[in-house]
């Protein structure tokens, strides 16, 4: 009787695991099922979580949409895009012209004749925007994230092909989900791990934190280097609290895993005070994954 | 280029706007019709004068704002007039005098005078408005007067391929007048 309890108290332990970290991933990146659906129908998780698409055939910093500024007109007057892509405006004018949003988010300053200016949409919503100097050129940028899949890979409809992620838009999701899913997962093996008294549950959750720990590091780099990429066209207010606040974690990680290790060798059950921490960590992990779904998807 | 040559004409309708309204204001003077060649002069004349007036402008005001838009005019007009003198060139139309170029000029020299005169706020007041007239009338001009009497086609389209650069002049300096909340200044002298 006592075995079979205890292996379905396991089995009902490892579900509870699953679908914790199921909710941590979708607390990251909160529109990712919506986005997934108006899609393709099918994607693939890791490769749809806020991943731009760009144009295979171009270098690393070409632009993925054009506007053309021409007699004194934007052409076209609306182009979508996708979050992540990169917009260039071109002036084959005779005057210069700026490309600013109304609502001041964005700003070129003047683009000269024949010059032209990039820029990364970040997030998805309709950005109107004018020239300064000639209030009558009006135009719309849509960036939309649920017909990525469907415009980008052409009228045949099927699903992407693979491609290694190459740019910081591809590989900062993709690495957030490790991170985003080894640390809540320690923490609940931790806590499981008392309730049934298992060690090695115990012994999970000190390898998890490691991992964690190693992995955290580079998905900082991501975003930093996503964010320097961007050259100031991510969300101010977001981005200053993003940048540091996961800075600030990667090293909380380190430390939070030298601590673990370090009971791991000894072979001794985590103290509450580790716990507490580990906690802390996790909720401040929750708030910076939101912060991050904010600026790709935008706010709900 | 061809936009080029869109602008050359645009500029000269512009031009010839502004002759217009001196046109309407003495009618028992003259009632001919603008040949090509004067045409371009009158746009050469209409450009001249903004570039000039916003060179006072320069000088004279502190709002940043208004030297943003007089820095504009000068940029604007003076790739417009080099338009100008290109097609022109390539048409073999020179720039011929007329009595609407004439009376942009001297109308220009009143407006100039009366600047000179003022400063501040009175300045930036009376030079902004003196900028959404000019430029209506010299759109209104265009639509009106240069572009029906325009016998080169490439002239023609050149004139209304400028008109929106002068709409987007006339936008703008609407939009300064509002910020700078002196819709009810005087421009009784922007003719």
């Amino acid at each position: 009787m006592a075995p079979s309890l205890t292996a379905w108290r396991v089995r009902q332990g490892m579900a509870v695991l699953l679908l914790l970290s199921a909710s941590c991933i979708s607390v990251a990146h909160p529109r990712f099922g919506v986005s997934n659906v108006r899609g393709a129908g099918l994607a693939l998780v890791l490769h749809a979580s806020g991943t731009a698409s760009q144009n295979p055939t171009a270098a690393a910093p070409s632009a993925n949409g054009q506007v053309i500024m021409k007699g004194i007109r934007f052409q076209p007057a609306e182009l979508t895009v996708h979050p992540g892509e990169t917009v260039e405006f071109r002036n084959e004018d005779i005057v210069a012209h700026t490309v600013t949003a109304d609502d001041g988010s964005f700003d070129s300053g003047l683009i000269q004749p024949g010059s032209s200016w990039k820029m990364t949409v970040q997030k998805a919503g309709t950005l109107a925007y004018h020239c300064t100097p000639h209030p009558n050129m009006k135009a719309t940028l849509v960036a939309s994230s649920g017909a990525q899949m469907k415009e980008t890979h052409g009228a045949a409809g099927g699903l992407p092909g693979f491609r290694p992620p190459r740019s910081p838009q591809e590989l900062h999701p993709i690495l957030v989900n490790f991170t985003a899913a080894l640390l809540p997962l320690a923490l609940f093996s931790d806590l499981l791990g008392l309730w049934l008294k298992r060690s090695s549950l115990h012994n999970a959750a000190a390898w998890m934190v490691l991992y964690a720990a190693i992995i955290t590091p580079l998905t900082g780099a991501a975003g930093w280097w996503w964010k320097i990429k961007s050259a100031g066209t991510l969300p101010p207010e977001l981005i200053a609290v993003h940048q540091w606040l996961g800075t600030s974690l990667a090293l909380l990680f380190i430390v939070l895993a030298v601590w673990r290790w370090r009971l791991y060798r000894q072979d001794a059950v985590p103290t509450l005070a580790y716990l507490v921490f580990a906690l802390v960590a996790v909720l401040a992990l929750v708030y910076q994954g939101s912060l991050g779904g904010a600026m790709v998807f935008g706010r709900p | 280029m061809n936009w080029k040559r869109h602008l050359a004409v645009g500029s000269m309708a512009l031009l010839f706007a502004m002759g217009f309204s001196a046109f309407a204001q003495d009618k028992d003077k003259s009632s001919a019709k603008p040949s090509d060649p004067q045409i371009v002069g009158v746009v050469t004349a209409a450009d001249q004068i903004d570039i000039d007036t916003a060179k006072v402008a320069l000088k004279k005001t502190k709002n940043d704002q208004v030297k943003q838009f007089a820095q504009q005019m000068i940029d604007d007009h003076t790739k417009l007039q080099s338009s100008v003198n290109d097609l022109g060139k390539k048409l073999n139309v020179k720039p011929a005098p007329s009595d609407i170029s004439k009376s942009l000029k001297t109308a220009a020299a009143a407006e100039t005078k009366k600047l000179q005169g003022l400063n501040g706020k009175a300045f930036d007041s009376e030079y902004i408005n003196h900028e959404v007239a000019y430029h209506q009338q010299v759109l209104d001009a265009a639509g009106n007067v240069l572009i029906p009497n325009a016998q080169n086609a490439e002239l023609k389209s050149a004139l209304q391929g400028a008109a929106p650069l002068l709409q987007g002049h006339l936008d703008h300096a609407k939009q300064l007048q509002s910020s700078l909340g002196s819709s009810s200044g005087g421009s009784g002298s922007a003719h």
